[in-house]
Order: C-alpha cells, then structure tokens, then sequence
C-alpha cells in the first residue's frame, strides 16, 4: 500500500522498532529470568544480566509441592469451557445480527456493550450466592457462566464484523435453492469466517484465562486457577518473588503461544465491523 | 420468518440477562437496607438512602472518583494516541514488520495481575530496573519510590496501564489501516496529497470508526480496574491512587459491608452508564448497524 | 450518618443478632451427641483451608505423621489472607463452606461464633487429655481464641512483637542495647536508633530503622504496638468489662504520643517505606541496611533468609540480635499478639475428625516438630505452648526463644487491636488517616480528631453505640478461668 521508504527513513523506523520492541517485551523477558534467578540477583543496583539459572523455584510451582499445576490445568478447564460455551450463544446472534433486518438491532448490539459497563469486583458477593443457590458454588461451571458476561459481548460484536465481510451473495444461491438459514449459516458462512471463529476463540480464552475476579470467590480449593495461585505467593509473611514469577510465567505462556501459532488470523477482520464502507 | 432473528439472539440474551440480573437486583435491593458481614449474617433492615448518602459523603468517594476519572480518561487516550503512532509504524512494510507485530501483542496477553506483580517487581524501589533506568539517566525520582510518592502512584498504575493496552490498539488500529482501499490513495497520491493530508484525510476517518469501539471498550474496562491497584499500591499513600474499582473490593470483600459495597455499585453504573451513554450518543451516530 | 433516623430499629439488630448468637450456642449444647464418629481405619478425608504463613510450611512437611497417626488423610490448602478471607465468609453466608478445618483471624473470631460458622470447642475440649489445655499460653488463647467464655479456635502460631537490631551496628557504634532482662523506654529506643541513622557502617549506608507504611492493614498492625505501649485505648470500654461501651477514646494524649514516635521512626526510615506491607519492612532488613526494628515475632526468624522459604541465608543471619520492646515511662507494657487458629465450621460432617487435626496439628509434639523442619533453614518457632520455650532442641536453634516467651507473657492482643464487631472498617479509616499522616497531608492532631469521627460514626451507624446486646466481661481472668474448667 505505500512505497517503500528511503533507507535514512527505513533506519529511523528500524531504531523505533527496536525501542518499541524493549519497552514492550523487555519487561516480560525481565520477568521470565526472575523465575530462574537465584534470589540473590533478583533485586540489586545495577541489575545483575548474567546468572547461573536454577529451576528451583519452577520445581516448587510446579513439582514440589507443585501447587500451580494442578491450578494451570483449571485454568485450562475454566478457559475451554467458556471459548466453548460462548460459540453457540454468540455466532447465531452474531449470524442474525448481520444478516437480517431487526428493528432493535441497534438497541441490541449497544445492550450487549453496555453489559461490560458493570464492575465485576462488585458482583463476586452476589454472584457467589447465586452460584450457591443453584448449587454450582466451587465448580468450573460456575465460572464459566459467570465469564460469558464478558465474553460473550465481545464475541458477537467481533464475529458480526467478520460475517459482515462475507458478501451476501455467496449465500444466496443456497438460499434459492431452498436451504435452511440453519445450514447456511454452518455449510456456506462459518467456513468462510473461520479466522473470525479463531480470532474470537482467541480473545475469549485469554479473557477467561486471565481472570482474576471471578475465580477469587467461585472456585474452591480444587478449582482455583492461576492468577489466584500467583496472589498466594504474596503473602502476608512474606513474598517470594522467583515463585510469583515462576507461577506468573506458567500463566503467561499459553496465551502468548496461542498468539504467536495463530498470529496470522489476530490482525484480519479485527475491525468490529466499521469499515464495511 | 420475521420473527427467526430474534430467536437466535434470543438465548444469549436470555443466559446474560439472568447472569447479570441477579447481582444487579440483588446490589439495588440490598443498597437500601442494612447490612454488614461483619455484625450481622442476613440483612437486617430497610434504610432508605442511608447507604448512598454514607458512600457519598466519605471523602474516599470523591477521590476515588477523581482518580479513576483521570486514570480512564488519560489512559484510554494515551493508549489511541500510542496505539495509532505505532499502528503507522507497523503499515510501513518492510521486512520484519509481521515478526514485530506478532511479537507487540504479548502485553495485552497476559493476567493484569500479572502485569501488576511485573510492574511493582520493577519499581521496586531498591532494585527495580524502572528505578535504576530512570536514576541513571539522572531523573529526580521520589525519595519515596516511584510507588510511594503521591505524586506518582497513581501514574506508575497508568504507566502500567498503558504499557499492557497500547499493543491492543495498536494492532486492532492497524488492521483497520490494512482496510484502508489501495484505490484511496493511489487516487490522493495522483492527485499530489502530501502524506499529512493523506493520513487526516483518509487513513484517519477510517481508522476512527474501528477506534470508536475499542475506545469505548477500554474506558468502560479501565473505569472498573482494580487489580494493578490491589498489588501495586492499595490505593495508597493517602488516597492518591485509590479507585473506584478498589473502593468496591474493600467495601465489599474486605469489610464485607454488603449495603455500602452495593450502593457504591449503583453509583458506579450510573455514573458510567451517563458517560458511555453520551459517548453512544455522539459517536455511534453515523454508525452502521 | 444519618442511619439512626431510618428505618431499621436497634430493636431489630438486637433481634438479628441475638437470634443467630443464640442459635449458635443452642447448636453448641446440641453437640453433646456429636457427629458420627470416623470408624478406624476406613479412609476419611478432611480439608484444611489454610493461610500461607510460615507455619503452613512447616505443618505440610510434618503432615504425613497425622494420618500415620489416625489413618485421616488431609487436603491441605493454601491461600492468601485476602482470598482466604474472602472465600470463608461468602461460604459461611451461604452455608456452604467446603472444608473441615479453617483458618480464623483473631479479628473475626467474635463474628464467626456469634453467627455459628465455626463450632465452640468446648464440648470438645472438656475434660479431653490429649489436649493437655493447661500448656497453651493464657495470654495467647485470651488474645487470639475464645469469645463470649468459649473456646473458639486453638492457636497454630502465636505472633508476638519485638525488636530486631544488628549487633555489629550497635557494637561499631558503642550503642547499648538491653537484653532479655533489661528495659528501655520508646525515647531510649529511638535515640538509638537516630545514633544509627546515617552512620556508614563497614561500607553501608545505615537507615536508623524501617516502618510499614501501607494502608490499612499493616501499618495499623505496626502502629498498633505502639499505641498499646503508650498507653493508648480504642475503647471506653472493651472487652474487659461488664458493659461494653464503644464510645472510642481516640484522640487522647496516649495515641497522639503513639502518632508522633511512629512519625518519628517514619523520619529514620527509608522513605519508600511508606509504601511497605508486612514482609517488606523484614525482608528490607534482612538485606543489612537497617540498624533495628520492631516486628511481629515470626522475623525473628524470617530475617536469617534472604526471601520468603528460600532457605538461602542472609547477610544479616549471624548478626542480628533481639531486643524487648521499648515502655513509655511507667506505663505497663502491653504487647500485641496475633497469629493464626484452627477452628471447625458448623457446615462439616467430619467435625470430630476435624477435631483430631485441632488437636494434632496444635499439640507440643507437633509443633515441636515443627519447629525442627529445616526445608528452609528452621522457619517456624511461633509456639503457643509454653513448654515448648524450655525445649532444649528448640532453643539450640532458635536461641531467642526464653525472650520470646517474655513478651508473648506480656501480650494482650485483645487490648492492642481490638477485635471489635466492626473491626475491619475501623482498620481501613486508622490505616488511611495514619498514612496520611506519614506523607505530610495532615498532622497527628487533624488524624486523631478525624479518626475519632468517622470511628464515632460507624461505630454508632452499626448500632454499636450504645451497645444493647448482652456483654461479656473479657478479661484474661475469664480465659484462665475457662482453661480450669476444660482441662
């Protein structure tokens, strides 16, 4: 789309880079050497670069006692569950949102915004004594309900702006032939928004995976997941900072792995549906 | 057949109405009465607007809410401005570019607790690289530490802030300058548009409409944050850095006073709802739907 | 404030209170039966809900021998206070804790007996001899475990407060500081600690001392020895006396002399220590900058290591040395205690498993154990028992032991942080205002008048003044009392 730059600019631009790339990923690298710091280094003037790694305190989070792996495997659970509870609730309304004429369209899709307008932190009180009520109180469900209220208002504005993309045309032919809106929607357009099913896949589970609320009143012993694992650490006697890093690490990684395998779908379509023009 | 649209949106509203329904019925109902985990376990009477008037006269209240008003609003527009800036870094193509921006998006990836720990691990006042970064190039930091000085607690959380968001308008800025049509401004560069005019012209226009949503999106996620709050200051020194979203977890999860922890909700939402309802108001009026 | 015009009538507090306080102690007399006793050998499991303190460490290493022991098995559980806290009373309001064992904070104790979320033990206790009830420290079952003349919890770790300081600082300088036997006054303890402030000590920048400045808790757990030392009461008068009365007693000359000394130390600080929570300020220690502080017990032990259980020593280990706490004049000492108990939700069917791991996990021998882990280089000497002070094994390694037993013998948490119903709330408008003080944004006076307030507004917006449910006359007495007729 724009012609290449001349190679003083391409320098200015390159140095940018670099600085945007330091400010941006320097801290989490910074990050990653605390959990394999001897403790030592950890907090000195002038920062210490180069160390003899240990791996005890990844031993303590996650083998011995370990007790951040069985937390990472909830926050799996927790974090499946909801990207996979959110895709038959959002992408039909997502799917009738684009393709049919509503009067309350507007209305709805400003109701589904308005949604994450309440302040969670308030709701753990209420929520927990729901949850209670219908016994669900400590389980996965629990908080993979409770997370669709997040989730999926972002969903369906997202998956909206991808349908919209695929052109109207496509489906009418089906259409003529007598198909049902159902088998449209799962044989002609969901194939074609595949990135937008990945893309909004993507950001739910990292929703769910990153929650800290929810999880601070709604799991149980069992079920508690990984941000809930790393305020442990920082307890009330005392902190240990290579073990917050270690636990912080386990829950930084699958995120970022899930970002980095699909980054080629994170920036198509990533509009919320404004530039169909 | 007019009615099938309405089916297939039904059940999602159907499951959120009854999620969210209950904590906010239950955060109405109990703003009026008294009730306080910590003398007594069931509510225990009517109390009119007692709640409210005690939330609304604490001076907490108000510096909660000048603090988070100028948290979400400066953050929201810091992380556009950076966002932009570095999204029309990112459309110059050259070789790298997609590594770089595969890369840029991590922050927004991880927990904001998370991001909290990394951050106070940083400003650590003894041996924090912020610290030491800042007092090698010989900037006057507080003797307080960057985290202890009213004067910059409340912009350590910003910075913190910023430095987790600005990737996530950076990258969704840039995917709506990719939609920028070729023809445009091909079109505008024939015509001999300077680059300036190009960008105010054309890019801007159309990158606003896809900044509209993720603007709105993040105020409304910043105006509750409390996290980074929770594990960088608690609200301190003072009140320098406390927010409403901090305010709500003490009321509610540390003196359990469920009657103030919920009349500060209903604050919470109207005030927003008021600032969100405006902005609809003004922004989404040429929209689409 | 305008509460006491509206709708809800003291009467129905009364009601609400009294009704659950008396369903508490009717479920308590109904306990005679007991729960179905676990049959020997068929595998029962209990939950322990626990606070990850250093005693947490200690009890997961020794925990094999309990089950070895009673053929109980244990899902011991950690978590953070403010989790910890949270997930306990949403659980307790709705009925549904899921575990066996729990942890209670002194502060909450009051509030979980009255509204029957955790069992009184005394039908437990009674005439029980493994308990062997008479060893426990009164002081530390007064100050952390009963409530209304009940045995509430049993005591897993006692905290008391005392000083640390740096024996090469103090022998460079020529400063005197006393040992177990002597005493010193707060002026005595901060001009030592002014002669240390500044001072370059082989080759270390010396701060005289090291607070904790954050809001609420820590800070007010820091402060709060201090204003008990001088003298200072929250209360007209609570818990010791036939009629409570929660008038506060704020603003007096005993707290304002308390505010001006932890200003002062504020001022021989590192300055960042406005921004300290608990851990900070011994950890800030442990890394040799710091001439002497005063702190919860447990960092008599935690300053050897260089961070939290990483059994790795710091460079202060072999060169600290512990001091009593200073006295303002003639003033009695009072020393504030805390810790952590163990009680019994009403919720569990395993209460009298539950009990077994009370009583294990408390005993002298378990605790002893305890105390000799050395995972982490011996991280736990927080003993609420006294024989345990005597314990040849356990002073080898923990040498200050015989002074830790001095101040726990002087401790009266119950007058230092009083565990009134709204304690927390109260905690919160301390903490702040005591903070504010530090930053400058107010004086000690404006703190004071305003802390008398908002204490007078919540306190009588929670129906707490004038107190109309019945009182309990909560003296030391009362808990020794308590302790004959158990044991």
């Amino acid at each position: 789309m724009e012609h290449h730059p001349r190679p003083l600019r391409r320098l200015v631009i390159y140095a940018l880079l670099a600085l945007l790339m330091l400010f941006f990923i320097g801290p989490i690298i910074w990050f990653i050497l605390l959990a394999i710091r001897p403790p030592g280094t950890a907090f000195t003037m002038p920062p210490v670069l180069f160390f003899e790694p240990t791996a005890d305190a990844i031993r303590h989070t996650l083998v011995d006692p370990g007790a951040n792996a069985r937390q990472a495997r909830n926050s799996l659970i927790v974090a499946l569950g909801a990207v996979l509870l959110n895709l038959p609730f959002s992408v039909p309304a997502a799917y009738a949102l684009s393709r049919y004429r509503m009067k309350s369209k507007k209305f709805i899709m400003l109701w589904y915004l308005g949604l994450l307008m309440a302040p969670p932190i308030a709701f753990l009180i209420p929520y927990f004594v729901l949850m209670t009520q219908i016994g669900l109180s400590g389980t996965y469900l629990s908080m993979i309900l409770v997370l669709q209220t997040l989730i999926i208002p972002f969903s369906v504005w997202l998956m909206k702006s991808f349908i919209d993309e695929v052109p109207r045309e496509l489906e009418e032919a089906a259409r003529v032939d007598g198909a049902a809106w159902y088998v449209i929607m799962l044989r002609i357009t969901l194939p074609l928004v595949r990135p937008g099913l990945i893309v909004t896949s993507m950001f739910a589970f990292v929703f769910a995976w990153n929650n800290a609320a929810f999880p601070l009143v709604l799991s149980s012993q069992q079920t508690a997941t990984l941000p809930i694992g790393t305020l442990n650490y920082f307890a009330s006697t005392g902190v240990t900072w290579s073990f917050i890093a270690s636990a912080a690490v386990v829950a930084m990684v699958p995120p970022m792995l899930i970002f980095l395998v699909f980054d080629r779908y994170v920036v198509r379509g990533l509009t919320f549906g404004a530039v169909k023009g | 057949m007019a009615y099938l649209p309405y089916l297939l949106v039904a059940p999602s509203i159907i499951l959120l109405l009854g999620l969210i329904a209950y904590p906010l019925v239950f955060a109405l109902k109990n703003s009026f009465y008294f009730w306080n985990l910590q003398t007594s376990a069931t509510p225990v009477g009517f109390v009119g607007f007692a709640n409210y008037q005690m939330v609304l006269a604490s001076p907490a209240f108000l510096n909660s809410l000048i603090n988070t008003l100028v948290l979400t609003f400066s953050g929201t527009a810091l992380e556009f401005a950076f966002g932009l800036a570095i999204a029309l870094l990112l459309s110059t193509r050259l070789r790298g570019m997609s590594v770089a921006r595969a890369l840029l998006i991590m922050p927004t990836t991880i927990a904001p607790i998370v991001v909290g720990f990394l951050f106070r691990y940083m400003y650590d006042p003894q041996g924090g690289i912020i610290t030491w970064l800042m007092a090698s190039i010989g900037l006057d930091l507080p003797a307080q530490g960057i985290l202890g000085s009213t004067n910059t607690a409340l912009l350590a959380i910003l910075i913190a802030d910023v430095w987790q968001w600005t990737p996530f308008f950076a990258i969704i800025l840039y995917a709506g300058l990719l939609s920028v049509p070729v023809s445009l401004l091909e079109a505008a560069r024939l015509d001999g548009a300077s680059a300036w005019v190009m960008f105010w012209r054309i890019k801007f226009p159309f990158v606003m409409r896809t900044a509209l949503i993720i603007l709105i999106l993040r105020f409304m996620q910043l105006f509750n944050t409390f996290d980074l709050v929770l594990v960088l200051t608690r609200g301190g020194p003072g009140t320098s850095s406390r927010t409403l979203g901090y305010t709500l977890y003490q009321q509610g999860l540390i003196d359990f006073n469920i009657g103030m922890a919920s009349a500060t909700t209903w604050l919470v939402v109207i005030i927003v709802n008021a600032i969100v309802g405006l902005y609809i108001f003004f922004a989404f009026r040429k929209w689409e739907w | 404030m305008k509460m006491r015009s509206s709708g809800v009538s003291r009467r129905q507090v009364l009601k609400t209170t009294i009704g659950t306080t008396a369903g508490a102690a009717a479920y308590s007399l109904g306990l005679g039966g007991r729960a179905p006793a676990y049959a020997q050998g068929n595998a029962t499991t209990i939950r322990v809900l626990s606070v990850e303190d250093p005693f947490f460490f200690a009890l997961r290493d020794v925990i094999g021998d309990f089950t070895d022991q009673t053929g109980i098995d244990v899902e011991l559980e950690s978590l953070s206070y403010d989790a910890m806290q949270a997930r306990l009373v949403t659980s307790f309001v709705s009925n549904t804790s899921d575990a066996d064992v729990v942890t209670v904070d002194q502060m909450w104790t009051g509030q979980y007996i009255d509204n029957g979320w955790i069992r009184p033990l005394d039908e437990f206790a009674a005439g029980d001899a493994d308990l062997d009830i008479t060893d426990f420290m009164p002081e530390v079952l007064y100050s952390l475990n009963t409530w209304r003349g009940h045995l509430a919890t049993l005591p897993v770790a006692a905290y008391a407060q005392g000083v640390m300081y740096r024996r090469s600082v103090a022998d460079q300088l020529g400063l005197d500081i006393p040992d177990a036997t002597g005493s010193w006054t707060w002026d005595a303890y901060t001009d030592t600690i002014a002669a240390m402030n500044g001072q370059n000590v082989n080759g270390t920048d010396m701060f005289g001392t090291v607070i904790c400045g954050s809001q609420p808790t820590p800070i007010v757990h820091m402060f709060t020895q201090a204003a008990a030392s001088y003298g200072a009461r929250w209360f007209a008068d609570f818990p010791a006396s036939p009629e409570w009365d929660f008038t506060p007693t704020i603003n007096s000359p005993e707290m304002m002399a308390a505010v001006d000394q932890y200003a002062r130390l504020y001022d021989l600080s590192p300055p960042e220590a406005i921004n300290y929570l608990w851990f900070d300020a011994g950890t800030r220690f442990s890394t040799g900058d710091i001439g002497m502080f005063y702190w919860w017990t447990p960092y008599f032990y935690l300053i050897k290591n260089n961070g939290y259980m990483t059994g790795e020593p710091s460079v202060v280990a072999d060169d600290y040395g512990i001091a009593p706490l200073p006295v303002a004049g003639s003033t009695p000492q009072v020393i504030s205690l805390g810790g952590w108990s163990f009680g019994i939700p009403s919720t569990t069917e395993k209460a009298d498993a539950a009990w077994e791991f009370l009583k294990w996990s408390t005993s002298a021998a378990t605790q002893k154990a305890m105390g000799l882990v050395d995972t982490y280089n011996y991280q736990f000497s927080d003993f609420a028992r006294r024989s345990l002070y005597d314990d040849s094994d356990l002073t080898a390694i923990y040498p200050y032991l015989g002074t830790q037993a001095g101040m726990l013998a002087q401790g009266n948490g119950k007058i230092a942080r009083p565990p009134a119903p709204v304690y927390t709330t109260l905690e919160g408008i301390m903490g702040l205002e005591l903070n504010k003080v530090l930053i400058g944004q107010q004086t000690a006076e404006e703190a004071l008048s305003t802390m008398d307030d908002l204490f007078l507004n919540t306190l009588r917006g929670n129906f707490l003044i004038p107190y109309s449910l019945p009182s309990f006359d909560d003296t030391p007495e009362a808990t020794v009392e308590l302790i004959n007729r158990l044991a």
